[in-house]
């Protein structure tokens, strides 16, 4: 496999925009990548883009196709992918193949999304045959409730407390007033956040990610193409795909097998983590900042334990120490994440690898982790699949 | 007074049999790990030779979480006006199983995690007609 670099980093800013295509915020997001790695269209040798569900696509999940027809249809092969909330991060995963393969030198990674409003539903068949449909029809149980169950479980093992979970929404706004591309760019009192509608006891509306609309692209090359560019180009240290395990714990559809141990981990996150980490010869206590999926402010509290960032129980102290804000030992979210973005689903996973960029560039303002030099981003989505991503400079 | 009819949410899922409420299940015969709802294959990576078989599981178990559902849920989610709270759980079952389900409850903030429970058949809302759909639900063993 060849060394990949990464030259250019375009975003859409996240909000909703009913007044915009799908078609536009890729658009703008895509010529700000290659303005950025100071390349032309013609120069794009293949594209790998996120499906997405909601938006575009002709309603196949072509959103990468729809791209190529908006710049200019210079033959170059597409490749959709199609991971739920994970294919963003996917669709990068294959870029990077492409380019560390030697099939293409230079590949444009793009996710755009256009969401539906309120709290992501079912595909709307009603088929007993479908989890989803069973779950919600059977038990009455929305995405929100699974993750109070993971959240309230979390409560009785290490005593987590509910005003804890608000301080790490607070965390992320107070972040995401750094961050022009973000949607909420509001400060969040602890107060603001307490007094926020209950959605799922123990979790409130503000510690909840809303859907959001909004596009990200990064531009892929070989290290012989990155060196006529630019001097300084961030590096993919690895980028790796998994699927769950069969014996997490997590019961994605109405049952799983109840482990032995009791426990409950989203194997798809930490197996990707594991496998990437591996791949860049690193340790998890090496990398100097995280970007990871804040569908709810629990997740921030388990996934760096599952995966070795910190201690198992750790995760609440070192948060009201500060040391997951950017000056702090281990920096979570920096760019306020997806609790100040909202979740674009499919562009997602390519946001968080901007924000990788910009930060391994120094170009991240107020926001800024210190002398960054390795940055984790993780995605996961319907189905079981888990990315992960490292980028170093 | 007449009876109330009633129906299952959906068919296939539970049971009311003669040792009382079960899950409709699979259990596969190589490596022992149990299904729901049924399953044609055995996920299990470790076993050798997918067999499974139908069979009644769930009637007791453990609560390894419970949450509160307090906002009515989106479709295709159903429930009675006017809308009560309800609290939704996971239940570590005594034959292998972690199953989700919704707690029949008077009180939810009153539940605790590691307490016993029994599975039952339960109503899940009305319909217009007056016919009771009924869903499976574990109930603390007081
Ligand atoms: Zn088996």
């Amino acid at each position: 496999m060849r060394d990949v670099a990464a030259i250019g980093f375009g975003l859409h800013p996240w909000g909703k925009f009913n007044d915009k295509s799908v078609g536009e915020l890729c658009r703008f997001a895509v010529e700000k990548a290659l303005a950025d790695a100071g390349v032309g269209w013609r120069e794009v040798q293949a594209v790998a883009a996120a499906s997405s569900r909601f938006s575009g696509g002709k309603g196949w999940g072509l959103n990468g196709n729809d791209i190529v027809e908006d710049m200019g249809s210079t033959g170059i092969p597409v490749y959709n992918l199609s991971a739920g909330c994970a294919a963003g991060a996917n669709a990068f995963n294959i870029g990077w193949t492409l380019v560390a393969s030697g099939a293409h030198d230079v590949v444009l990674v793009v996710g755009g999304e256009k969401m539906p409003k309120g709290f992501i539903q079912t595909s709307g068949n009603e088929e007993k045959t479908d989890p989803e449909f069973v779950r919600q029809r059977m038990i009455g149980m929305p995405g929100p409730a699974f993750w109070a169950l993971l959240c309230r479980r979390r409560m009785a093992e290490f005593g987590t407390a509910e005003e804890q979970l608000a301080k790490i929404a607070v965390k992320a706004h107070k972040l995401s007033v750094h961050n022009p591309n973000a949607r909420f760019r509001d400060e969040f009192t602890l107060e603001k956040v307490m007094s926020s509608a209950m959605v799922s006891y123990p979790l409130r509306l503000f510690e909840i990610c809303p859907v959001s609309d909004g596009a990200a692209a990064v531009l892929l090359c070989s290290a012989d193409f990155a060196r006529k560019k630019t001097t300084a180009p961030v590096w993919v240290a690895s980028s790796a795909v998994a699927t769950a395990r069969f014996d997490d714990g997590i019961p994605r559809g109405l049952a799983c097998p109840a482990p032995k141990d009791g426990r409950a981990y989203h194997s798809e996150a930490a197996m990707a983590v594991e496998k990437a980490l591996a791949a860049a010869h690193i340790g998890p206590r090496d990398v100097d900042f995280v970007e990871l999926q804040d569908n709810t402010v629990y997740y921030e509290l388990a996934f760096p334990e599952d995966w070795g960032l910190c201690q198992p129980g750790e995760a609440e102290r070192l948060m009201e120490a500060g040391e997951t804000m950017p000056t702090g030992k281990l920096p979570i979210n920096p760019s306020g994440g997806f609790l100040s973005f909202g979740e674009a689903t499919t562009a997602q996973g390519v946001f968080q690898i901007c924000e990788l960029g910009w930060q391994l560039r120094g170009q991240a303002g107020p926001r800024q982790v210190p002398d960054a030099k390795i940055g984790l981003a993780q995605t996961l989505g319907l189905g079981g699949n888990g990315t992960a991503t490292v980028l170093k400079r | 007074m007449t009876e109330t009819k009633t129906v299952h949410a959906l068919d296939g899922f539970f049971a009311d049999t003669a040792e009382g409420p079960r899950l409709l299940g699979s259990r596969c015969a190589t490596c022992g790990t149990a299904y729901f709802p049924r399953s044609a294959m055995c996920h299990n990576p470790a076993c050798d030779l997918s067999k499974t078989e139908d069979t009644e599981l769930g009637a007791e178990g453990t609560l390894w979480s419970v949450a509160i559902q307090n906002y009515p849920p989106p479709p295709p989610s159903k429930y009675n006006e006017p809308y009560q709270p309800y609290a939704m759980g996971v239940v570590d079952t005594s034959d292998g199983l972690r199953v989700l389900t919704q707690i029949a409850t008077e009180d939810p903030h009153a539940l605790t995690i590691g307490c016993k429970v029994r599975l039952v058949i339960d109503e899940l809302y009305r319909d217009k007609d007056g016919t009771s759909v009924l869903t499976w639900k574990y109930r603390p063993v007081v």
